[in-house]
């Protein structure tokens, strides 16, 4: 058999959730464990290669120009870079505020000490070329495993293309949209999560971003307007995990 | 000079720490907080009240659900929404997933690497592999837990003011009682092990906790008398990090398993009561790496506590009802014990129901100023002693027992 797979871990500004989730794949971490080994992943080891990875996964977003230097090193370093969740994706949450960074700093730590060199919050796509994006908020474990494991065995990763709805139908959930009224982004949002909040009887809130392609962000604006929901509010919510222009 | 450790591993987040010698001696020591700022206050302004408890839930992921269950009780008290016993003990439950998943990850994954001297669980394995798939156990429950409660394992959205979107069945509460029965001898057995290390760090001179276990209307300290955040913590920003630093009448302070132990350990459950008397002694010394030893005896109280959860709520029968939520202007402040301490999540409201301001204080930037402080004890302790690595490496197992959530701490909103 070939030599295992060196894959690196890379976390830059995020809440930690997308590095935690490779944990969370439990006994199925282990099988990962046959055909990779890690060189590097900061909250589980404190090994320090500095080597040249296969894959590098890399969650959160560019938000300081530390941030930066490590996702530039774990571009160099790898031959096939994933970004990883939906802060690496699209920006996510800390790139949704639209402040200039001074303002923003200014707002938080007073003027009294300015911390450091931040910069303003931009997913990992904006400012490297990436082999695969995984969103999700955080992404689903299975999707990534499935990736990792299809690499391994020299198979083109496959990419879900449908929107969460389709998972609605699926697992046979009520619609929250239609039937509660409740605001629900899943008409327009990438699927692959099994539509796992509608299970709660709640609405998508549209953490897996936008789903790419024919999608019509003008019809689910007009249905929650005729649900009685305000523009700005609508806006808020399009805005708030991906930057969608209604 | 200074002496650098590189940025951590094996905690939640970025950060790193520079040790100031000066004639030979340690005189500073300054804690860096470089994960990026995130700006979660901001985020929360203008919001309407319904949406900011998924929001805030992306504070943290080994905590999401603490920052979820804070921020409804922020906006209820607001409100002025009071929810009935049900929907409270649900959230415990939830919140003790949290604790379990959170610890486990922490005492088995990130520190035993250190007591067996191994860089990390994985490798640590293929001797301890027991011990591993132990912890492995833990933590899956404890997530089970969460997805039961919180929707997911990770940032559901499932706690909402007011109640849930989803109540669990009587299958999903019966099988709790039962595992939780089961995997109580793990935990007791790590309980062992952590009270068998020699104590390293800082004696923290005060403790803070909430009023009650998991939650409280408001925080107590040695002398139990409760108090408002506002009335004696003070937070300051700092020049060479993205968190602030919290003190309580000036004084640095410890919050975290540590810590309600010692301000409640009447409250545990009968064998964490009693594991709790056995190490007594050892823990009131106050040593920062005895944390590790507390989040263990809460191993057992967390699995003693959701099978108690799930009895009474079978017993009595679950009504899934939610209570209604009318926005009204308000403000509120929500309590709650993170797996590594307070939390504090307060919001004003106005008429609309939208956020008009927020602030966070989370148990990382509660202990900012002492795992500085006990840096700067150890590593005076270290200096001169032991070579140069093992210094590093020492510190920052200092650093590791307080269990820091770097990611957590880096949003404190001045308005
Ligand atoms: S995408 Fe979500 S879960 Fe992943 S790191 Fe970002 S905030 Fe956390
Ligand atoms: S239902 Fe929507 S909000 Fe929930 S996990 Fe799926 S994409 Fe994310």
């Amino acid at each position: 058999m070939m030599g295992k797979l060196k894959l690196g871990v890379f976390e830059l500004t995020d809440c930690g959730g997308c590095a935690l989730n490779v944990l969370f794949l439990y006994e199925k971490f282990f099988d990962l464990l046959e055909f990779y080994e890690i060189g590097e992943f900061h909250m589980a080891s404190n090994l320090h290669e500095k080597d040249h990875y296969d894959v590098a996964l890399v969650t959160g977003t560019v938000s300081t120009h530390r941030d930066l230097k490590v996702l530039r090193e774990a571009r160099n370093r790898s031959n096939y870079l994933i970004a990883l969740g939906t802060c690496a994706t699209h920006g996510n949450v800390q790139g949704s505020i639209e402040m200039p960074i001074r303002e923003k700093l200014k707002a938080v730590y007073g003027d009294e000490g300015n911390p450091m060199r931040a910069i303003d919050s931009k997913p990992v796509v904006e400012h490297v070329a990436v082999d695969l994006a995984i969103p999700g908020c955080p992404y689903n474990k299975e999707e990534l495993y499935q990736a990792l494991m299809d690499m391994a065995k020299g198979i083109d990763p496959v990419r879900p293309d449908y929107p969460v709805c389709v998972e609605c139908k699926l697992n046979e959930y009520e619609c929250v949209l239609v039937k509660k009224g409740l605001p629900c982004l899943g008409p327009i949002t990438l699927g692959g999560c099994n539509a796992i909040c509608i299970k709660s009887g709640l609405g998508c809130i549209g953490c897996r971003g936008p789903l790419p392609g024919e999608v019509n962000p003008a019809s689910e604006y007009e249905i929650l307007k005729s649900k009685g929901y305000d523009d700005e509010y609508i806006v808020r919510k399009f805005k708030t995990f991906a930057r969608w222009e209604p | 000079m200074i002496i650098e450790l590189r940025e951590f591993t094996r905690v939640e987040g970025n950060g790193k720490a520079e040790i100031v010698i000066e004639n030979g001696e340690v005189k500073d020591v300054r804690l860096k907080i470089v994960e990026g700022p995130r700006f979660f206050e901001l985020l929360t302004l203008g919001r309407h009240y319904y949406d900011v408890p998924d929001l805030e839930a992306r504070i943290c992921a080994i905590c999401y659900l603490a920052h979820s269950v804070a921020s409804v009780m922020g906006i209820e008290r607001a409100f002025g929404v009071e929810v009935p016993g049900e929907i409270q003990l649900l959230r415990e439950l939830g919140l003790i997933g949290e604790l379990l998943e959170s610890h486990a990850l922490h005492l088995y994954l990130l520190v035993a690497p250190d007591v067996f001297r191994y860089p990390d669980a994985i490798r640590m394995a293929t001797k301890h592999g027991e011990l591993v798939k132990e912890g492995i156990a833990l933590k899956a429950f404890g997530n089970r837990l969460r997805e039961l409660i919180g929707g997911r394992e990770i940032h559901g959205i499932n706690v909402k003011p007011g109640g849930f979107g989803r109540y669990p069945t009587t299958e999903e509460l019966e099988r709790i009682e039962r595992e939780s029965e089961v995997l109580l001898r793990f935990a007791k057995r790590t309980v062992r092990l952590f009270a068998s290390l020699e104590p390293y760090g800082e004696r923290a001179g005060h403790f803070l906790a909430t009023d009650g276990y998991l939650w409280g209307e408001r925080l107590i300290a040695e002398g139990k008398e409760p108090f408002h955040y506002t009335e004696r913590i003070e937070e300051h920003s700092l020049v060479y990090s993205f968190a602030k630093q919290s003190r309580y009448n000036g004084e640095p302070f410890l919050v975290g398993a540590l810590a309600r132990l010692l301000l409640k350990g009447e409250q545990l459950t009968p064998e964490a009561k009693r594991l709790f008397e056995e190490h007594r002694e050892k823990l009131e010394t106050g040593y920062v790496s005895y944390n590790n030893l507390a989040q263990a005896i809460e191993l057992v109280y967390a699995l003693e506590r959701a099978g108690e959860i799930a009895k009474t709520l079978l017993d009595k029968g679950i009504s899934s009802e939610n209570v209604s939520v009318e926005p009204k202007e308000g403000e509120g402040i929500g309590y709650v014990e993170a797996p590594r301490g307070v939390l504090v999540h307060h919001y004003r409201i106005d008429s609309s129901g939208k956020i008009a301001y927020s602030n966070i204080i989370t148990p990382t930037a509660m202990n900012h100023a002492m795992i500085e402080k006990s840096l700067l004890r150890e590593a005076k302790v270290l200096y001169g002693n032991v070579d140069e690595m093992e210094m590093v490496q020492r510190l920052e197992e200092t650093v590791r027992a307080f269990d820091p959530c770097i990611s957590c701490s880096v949003h404190i909103v001045k308005l």
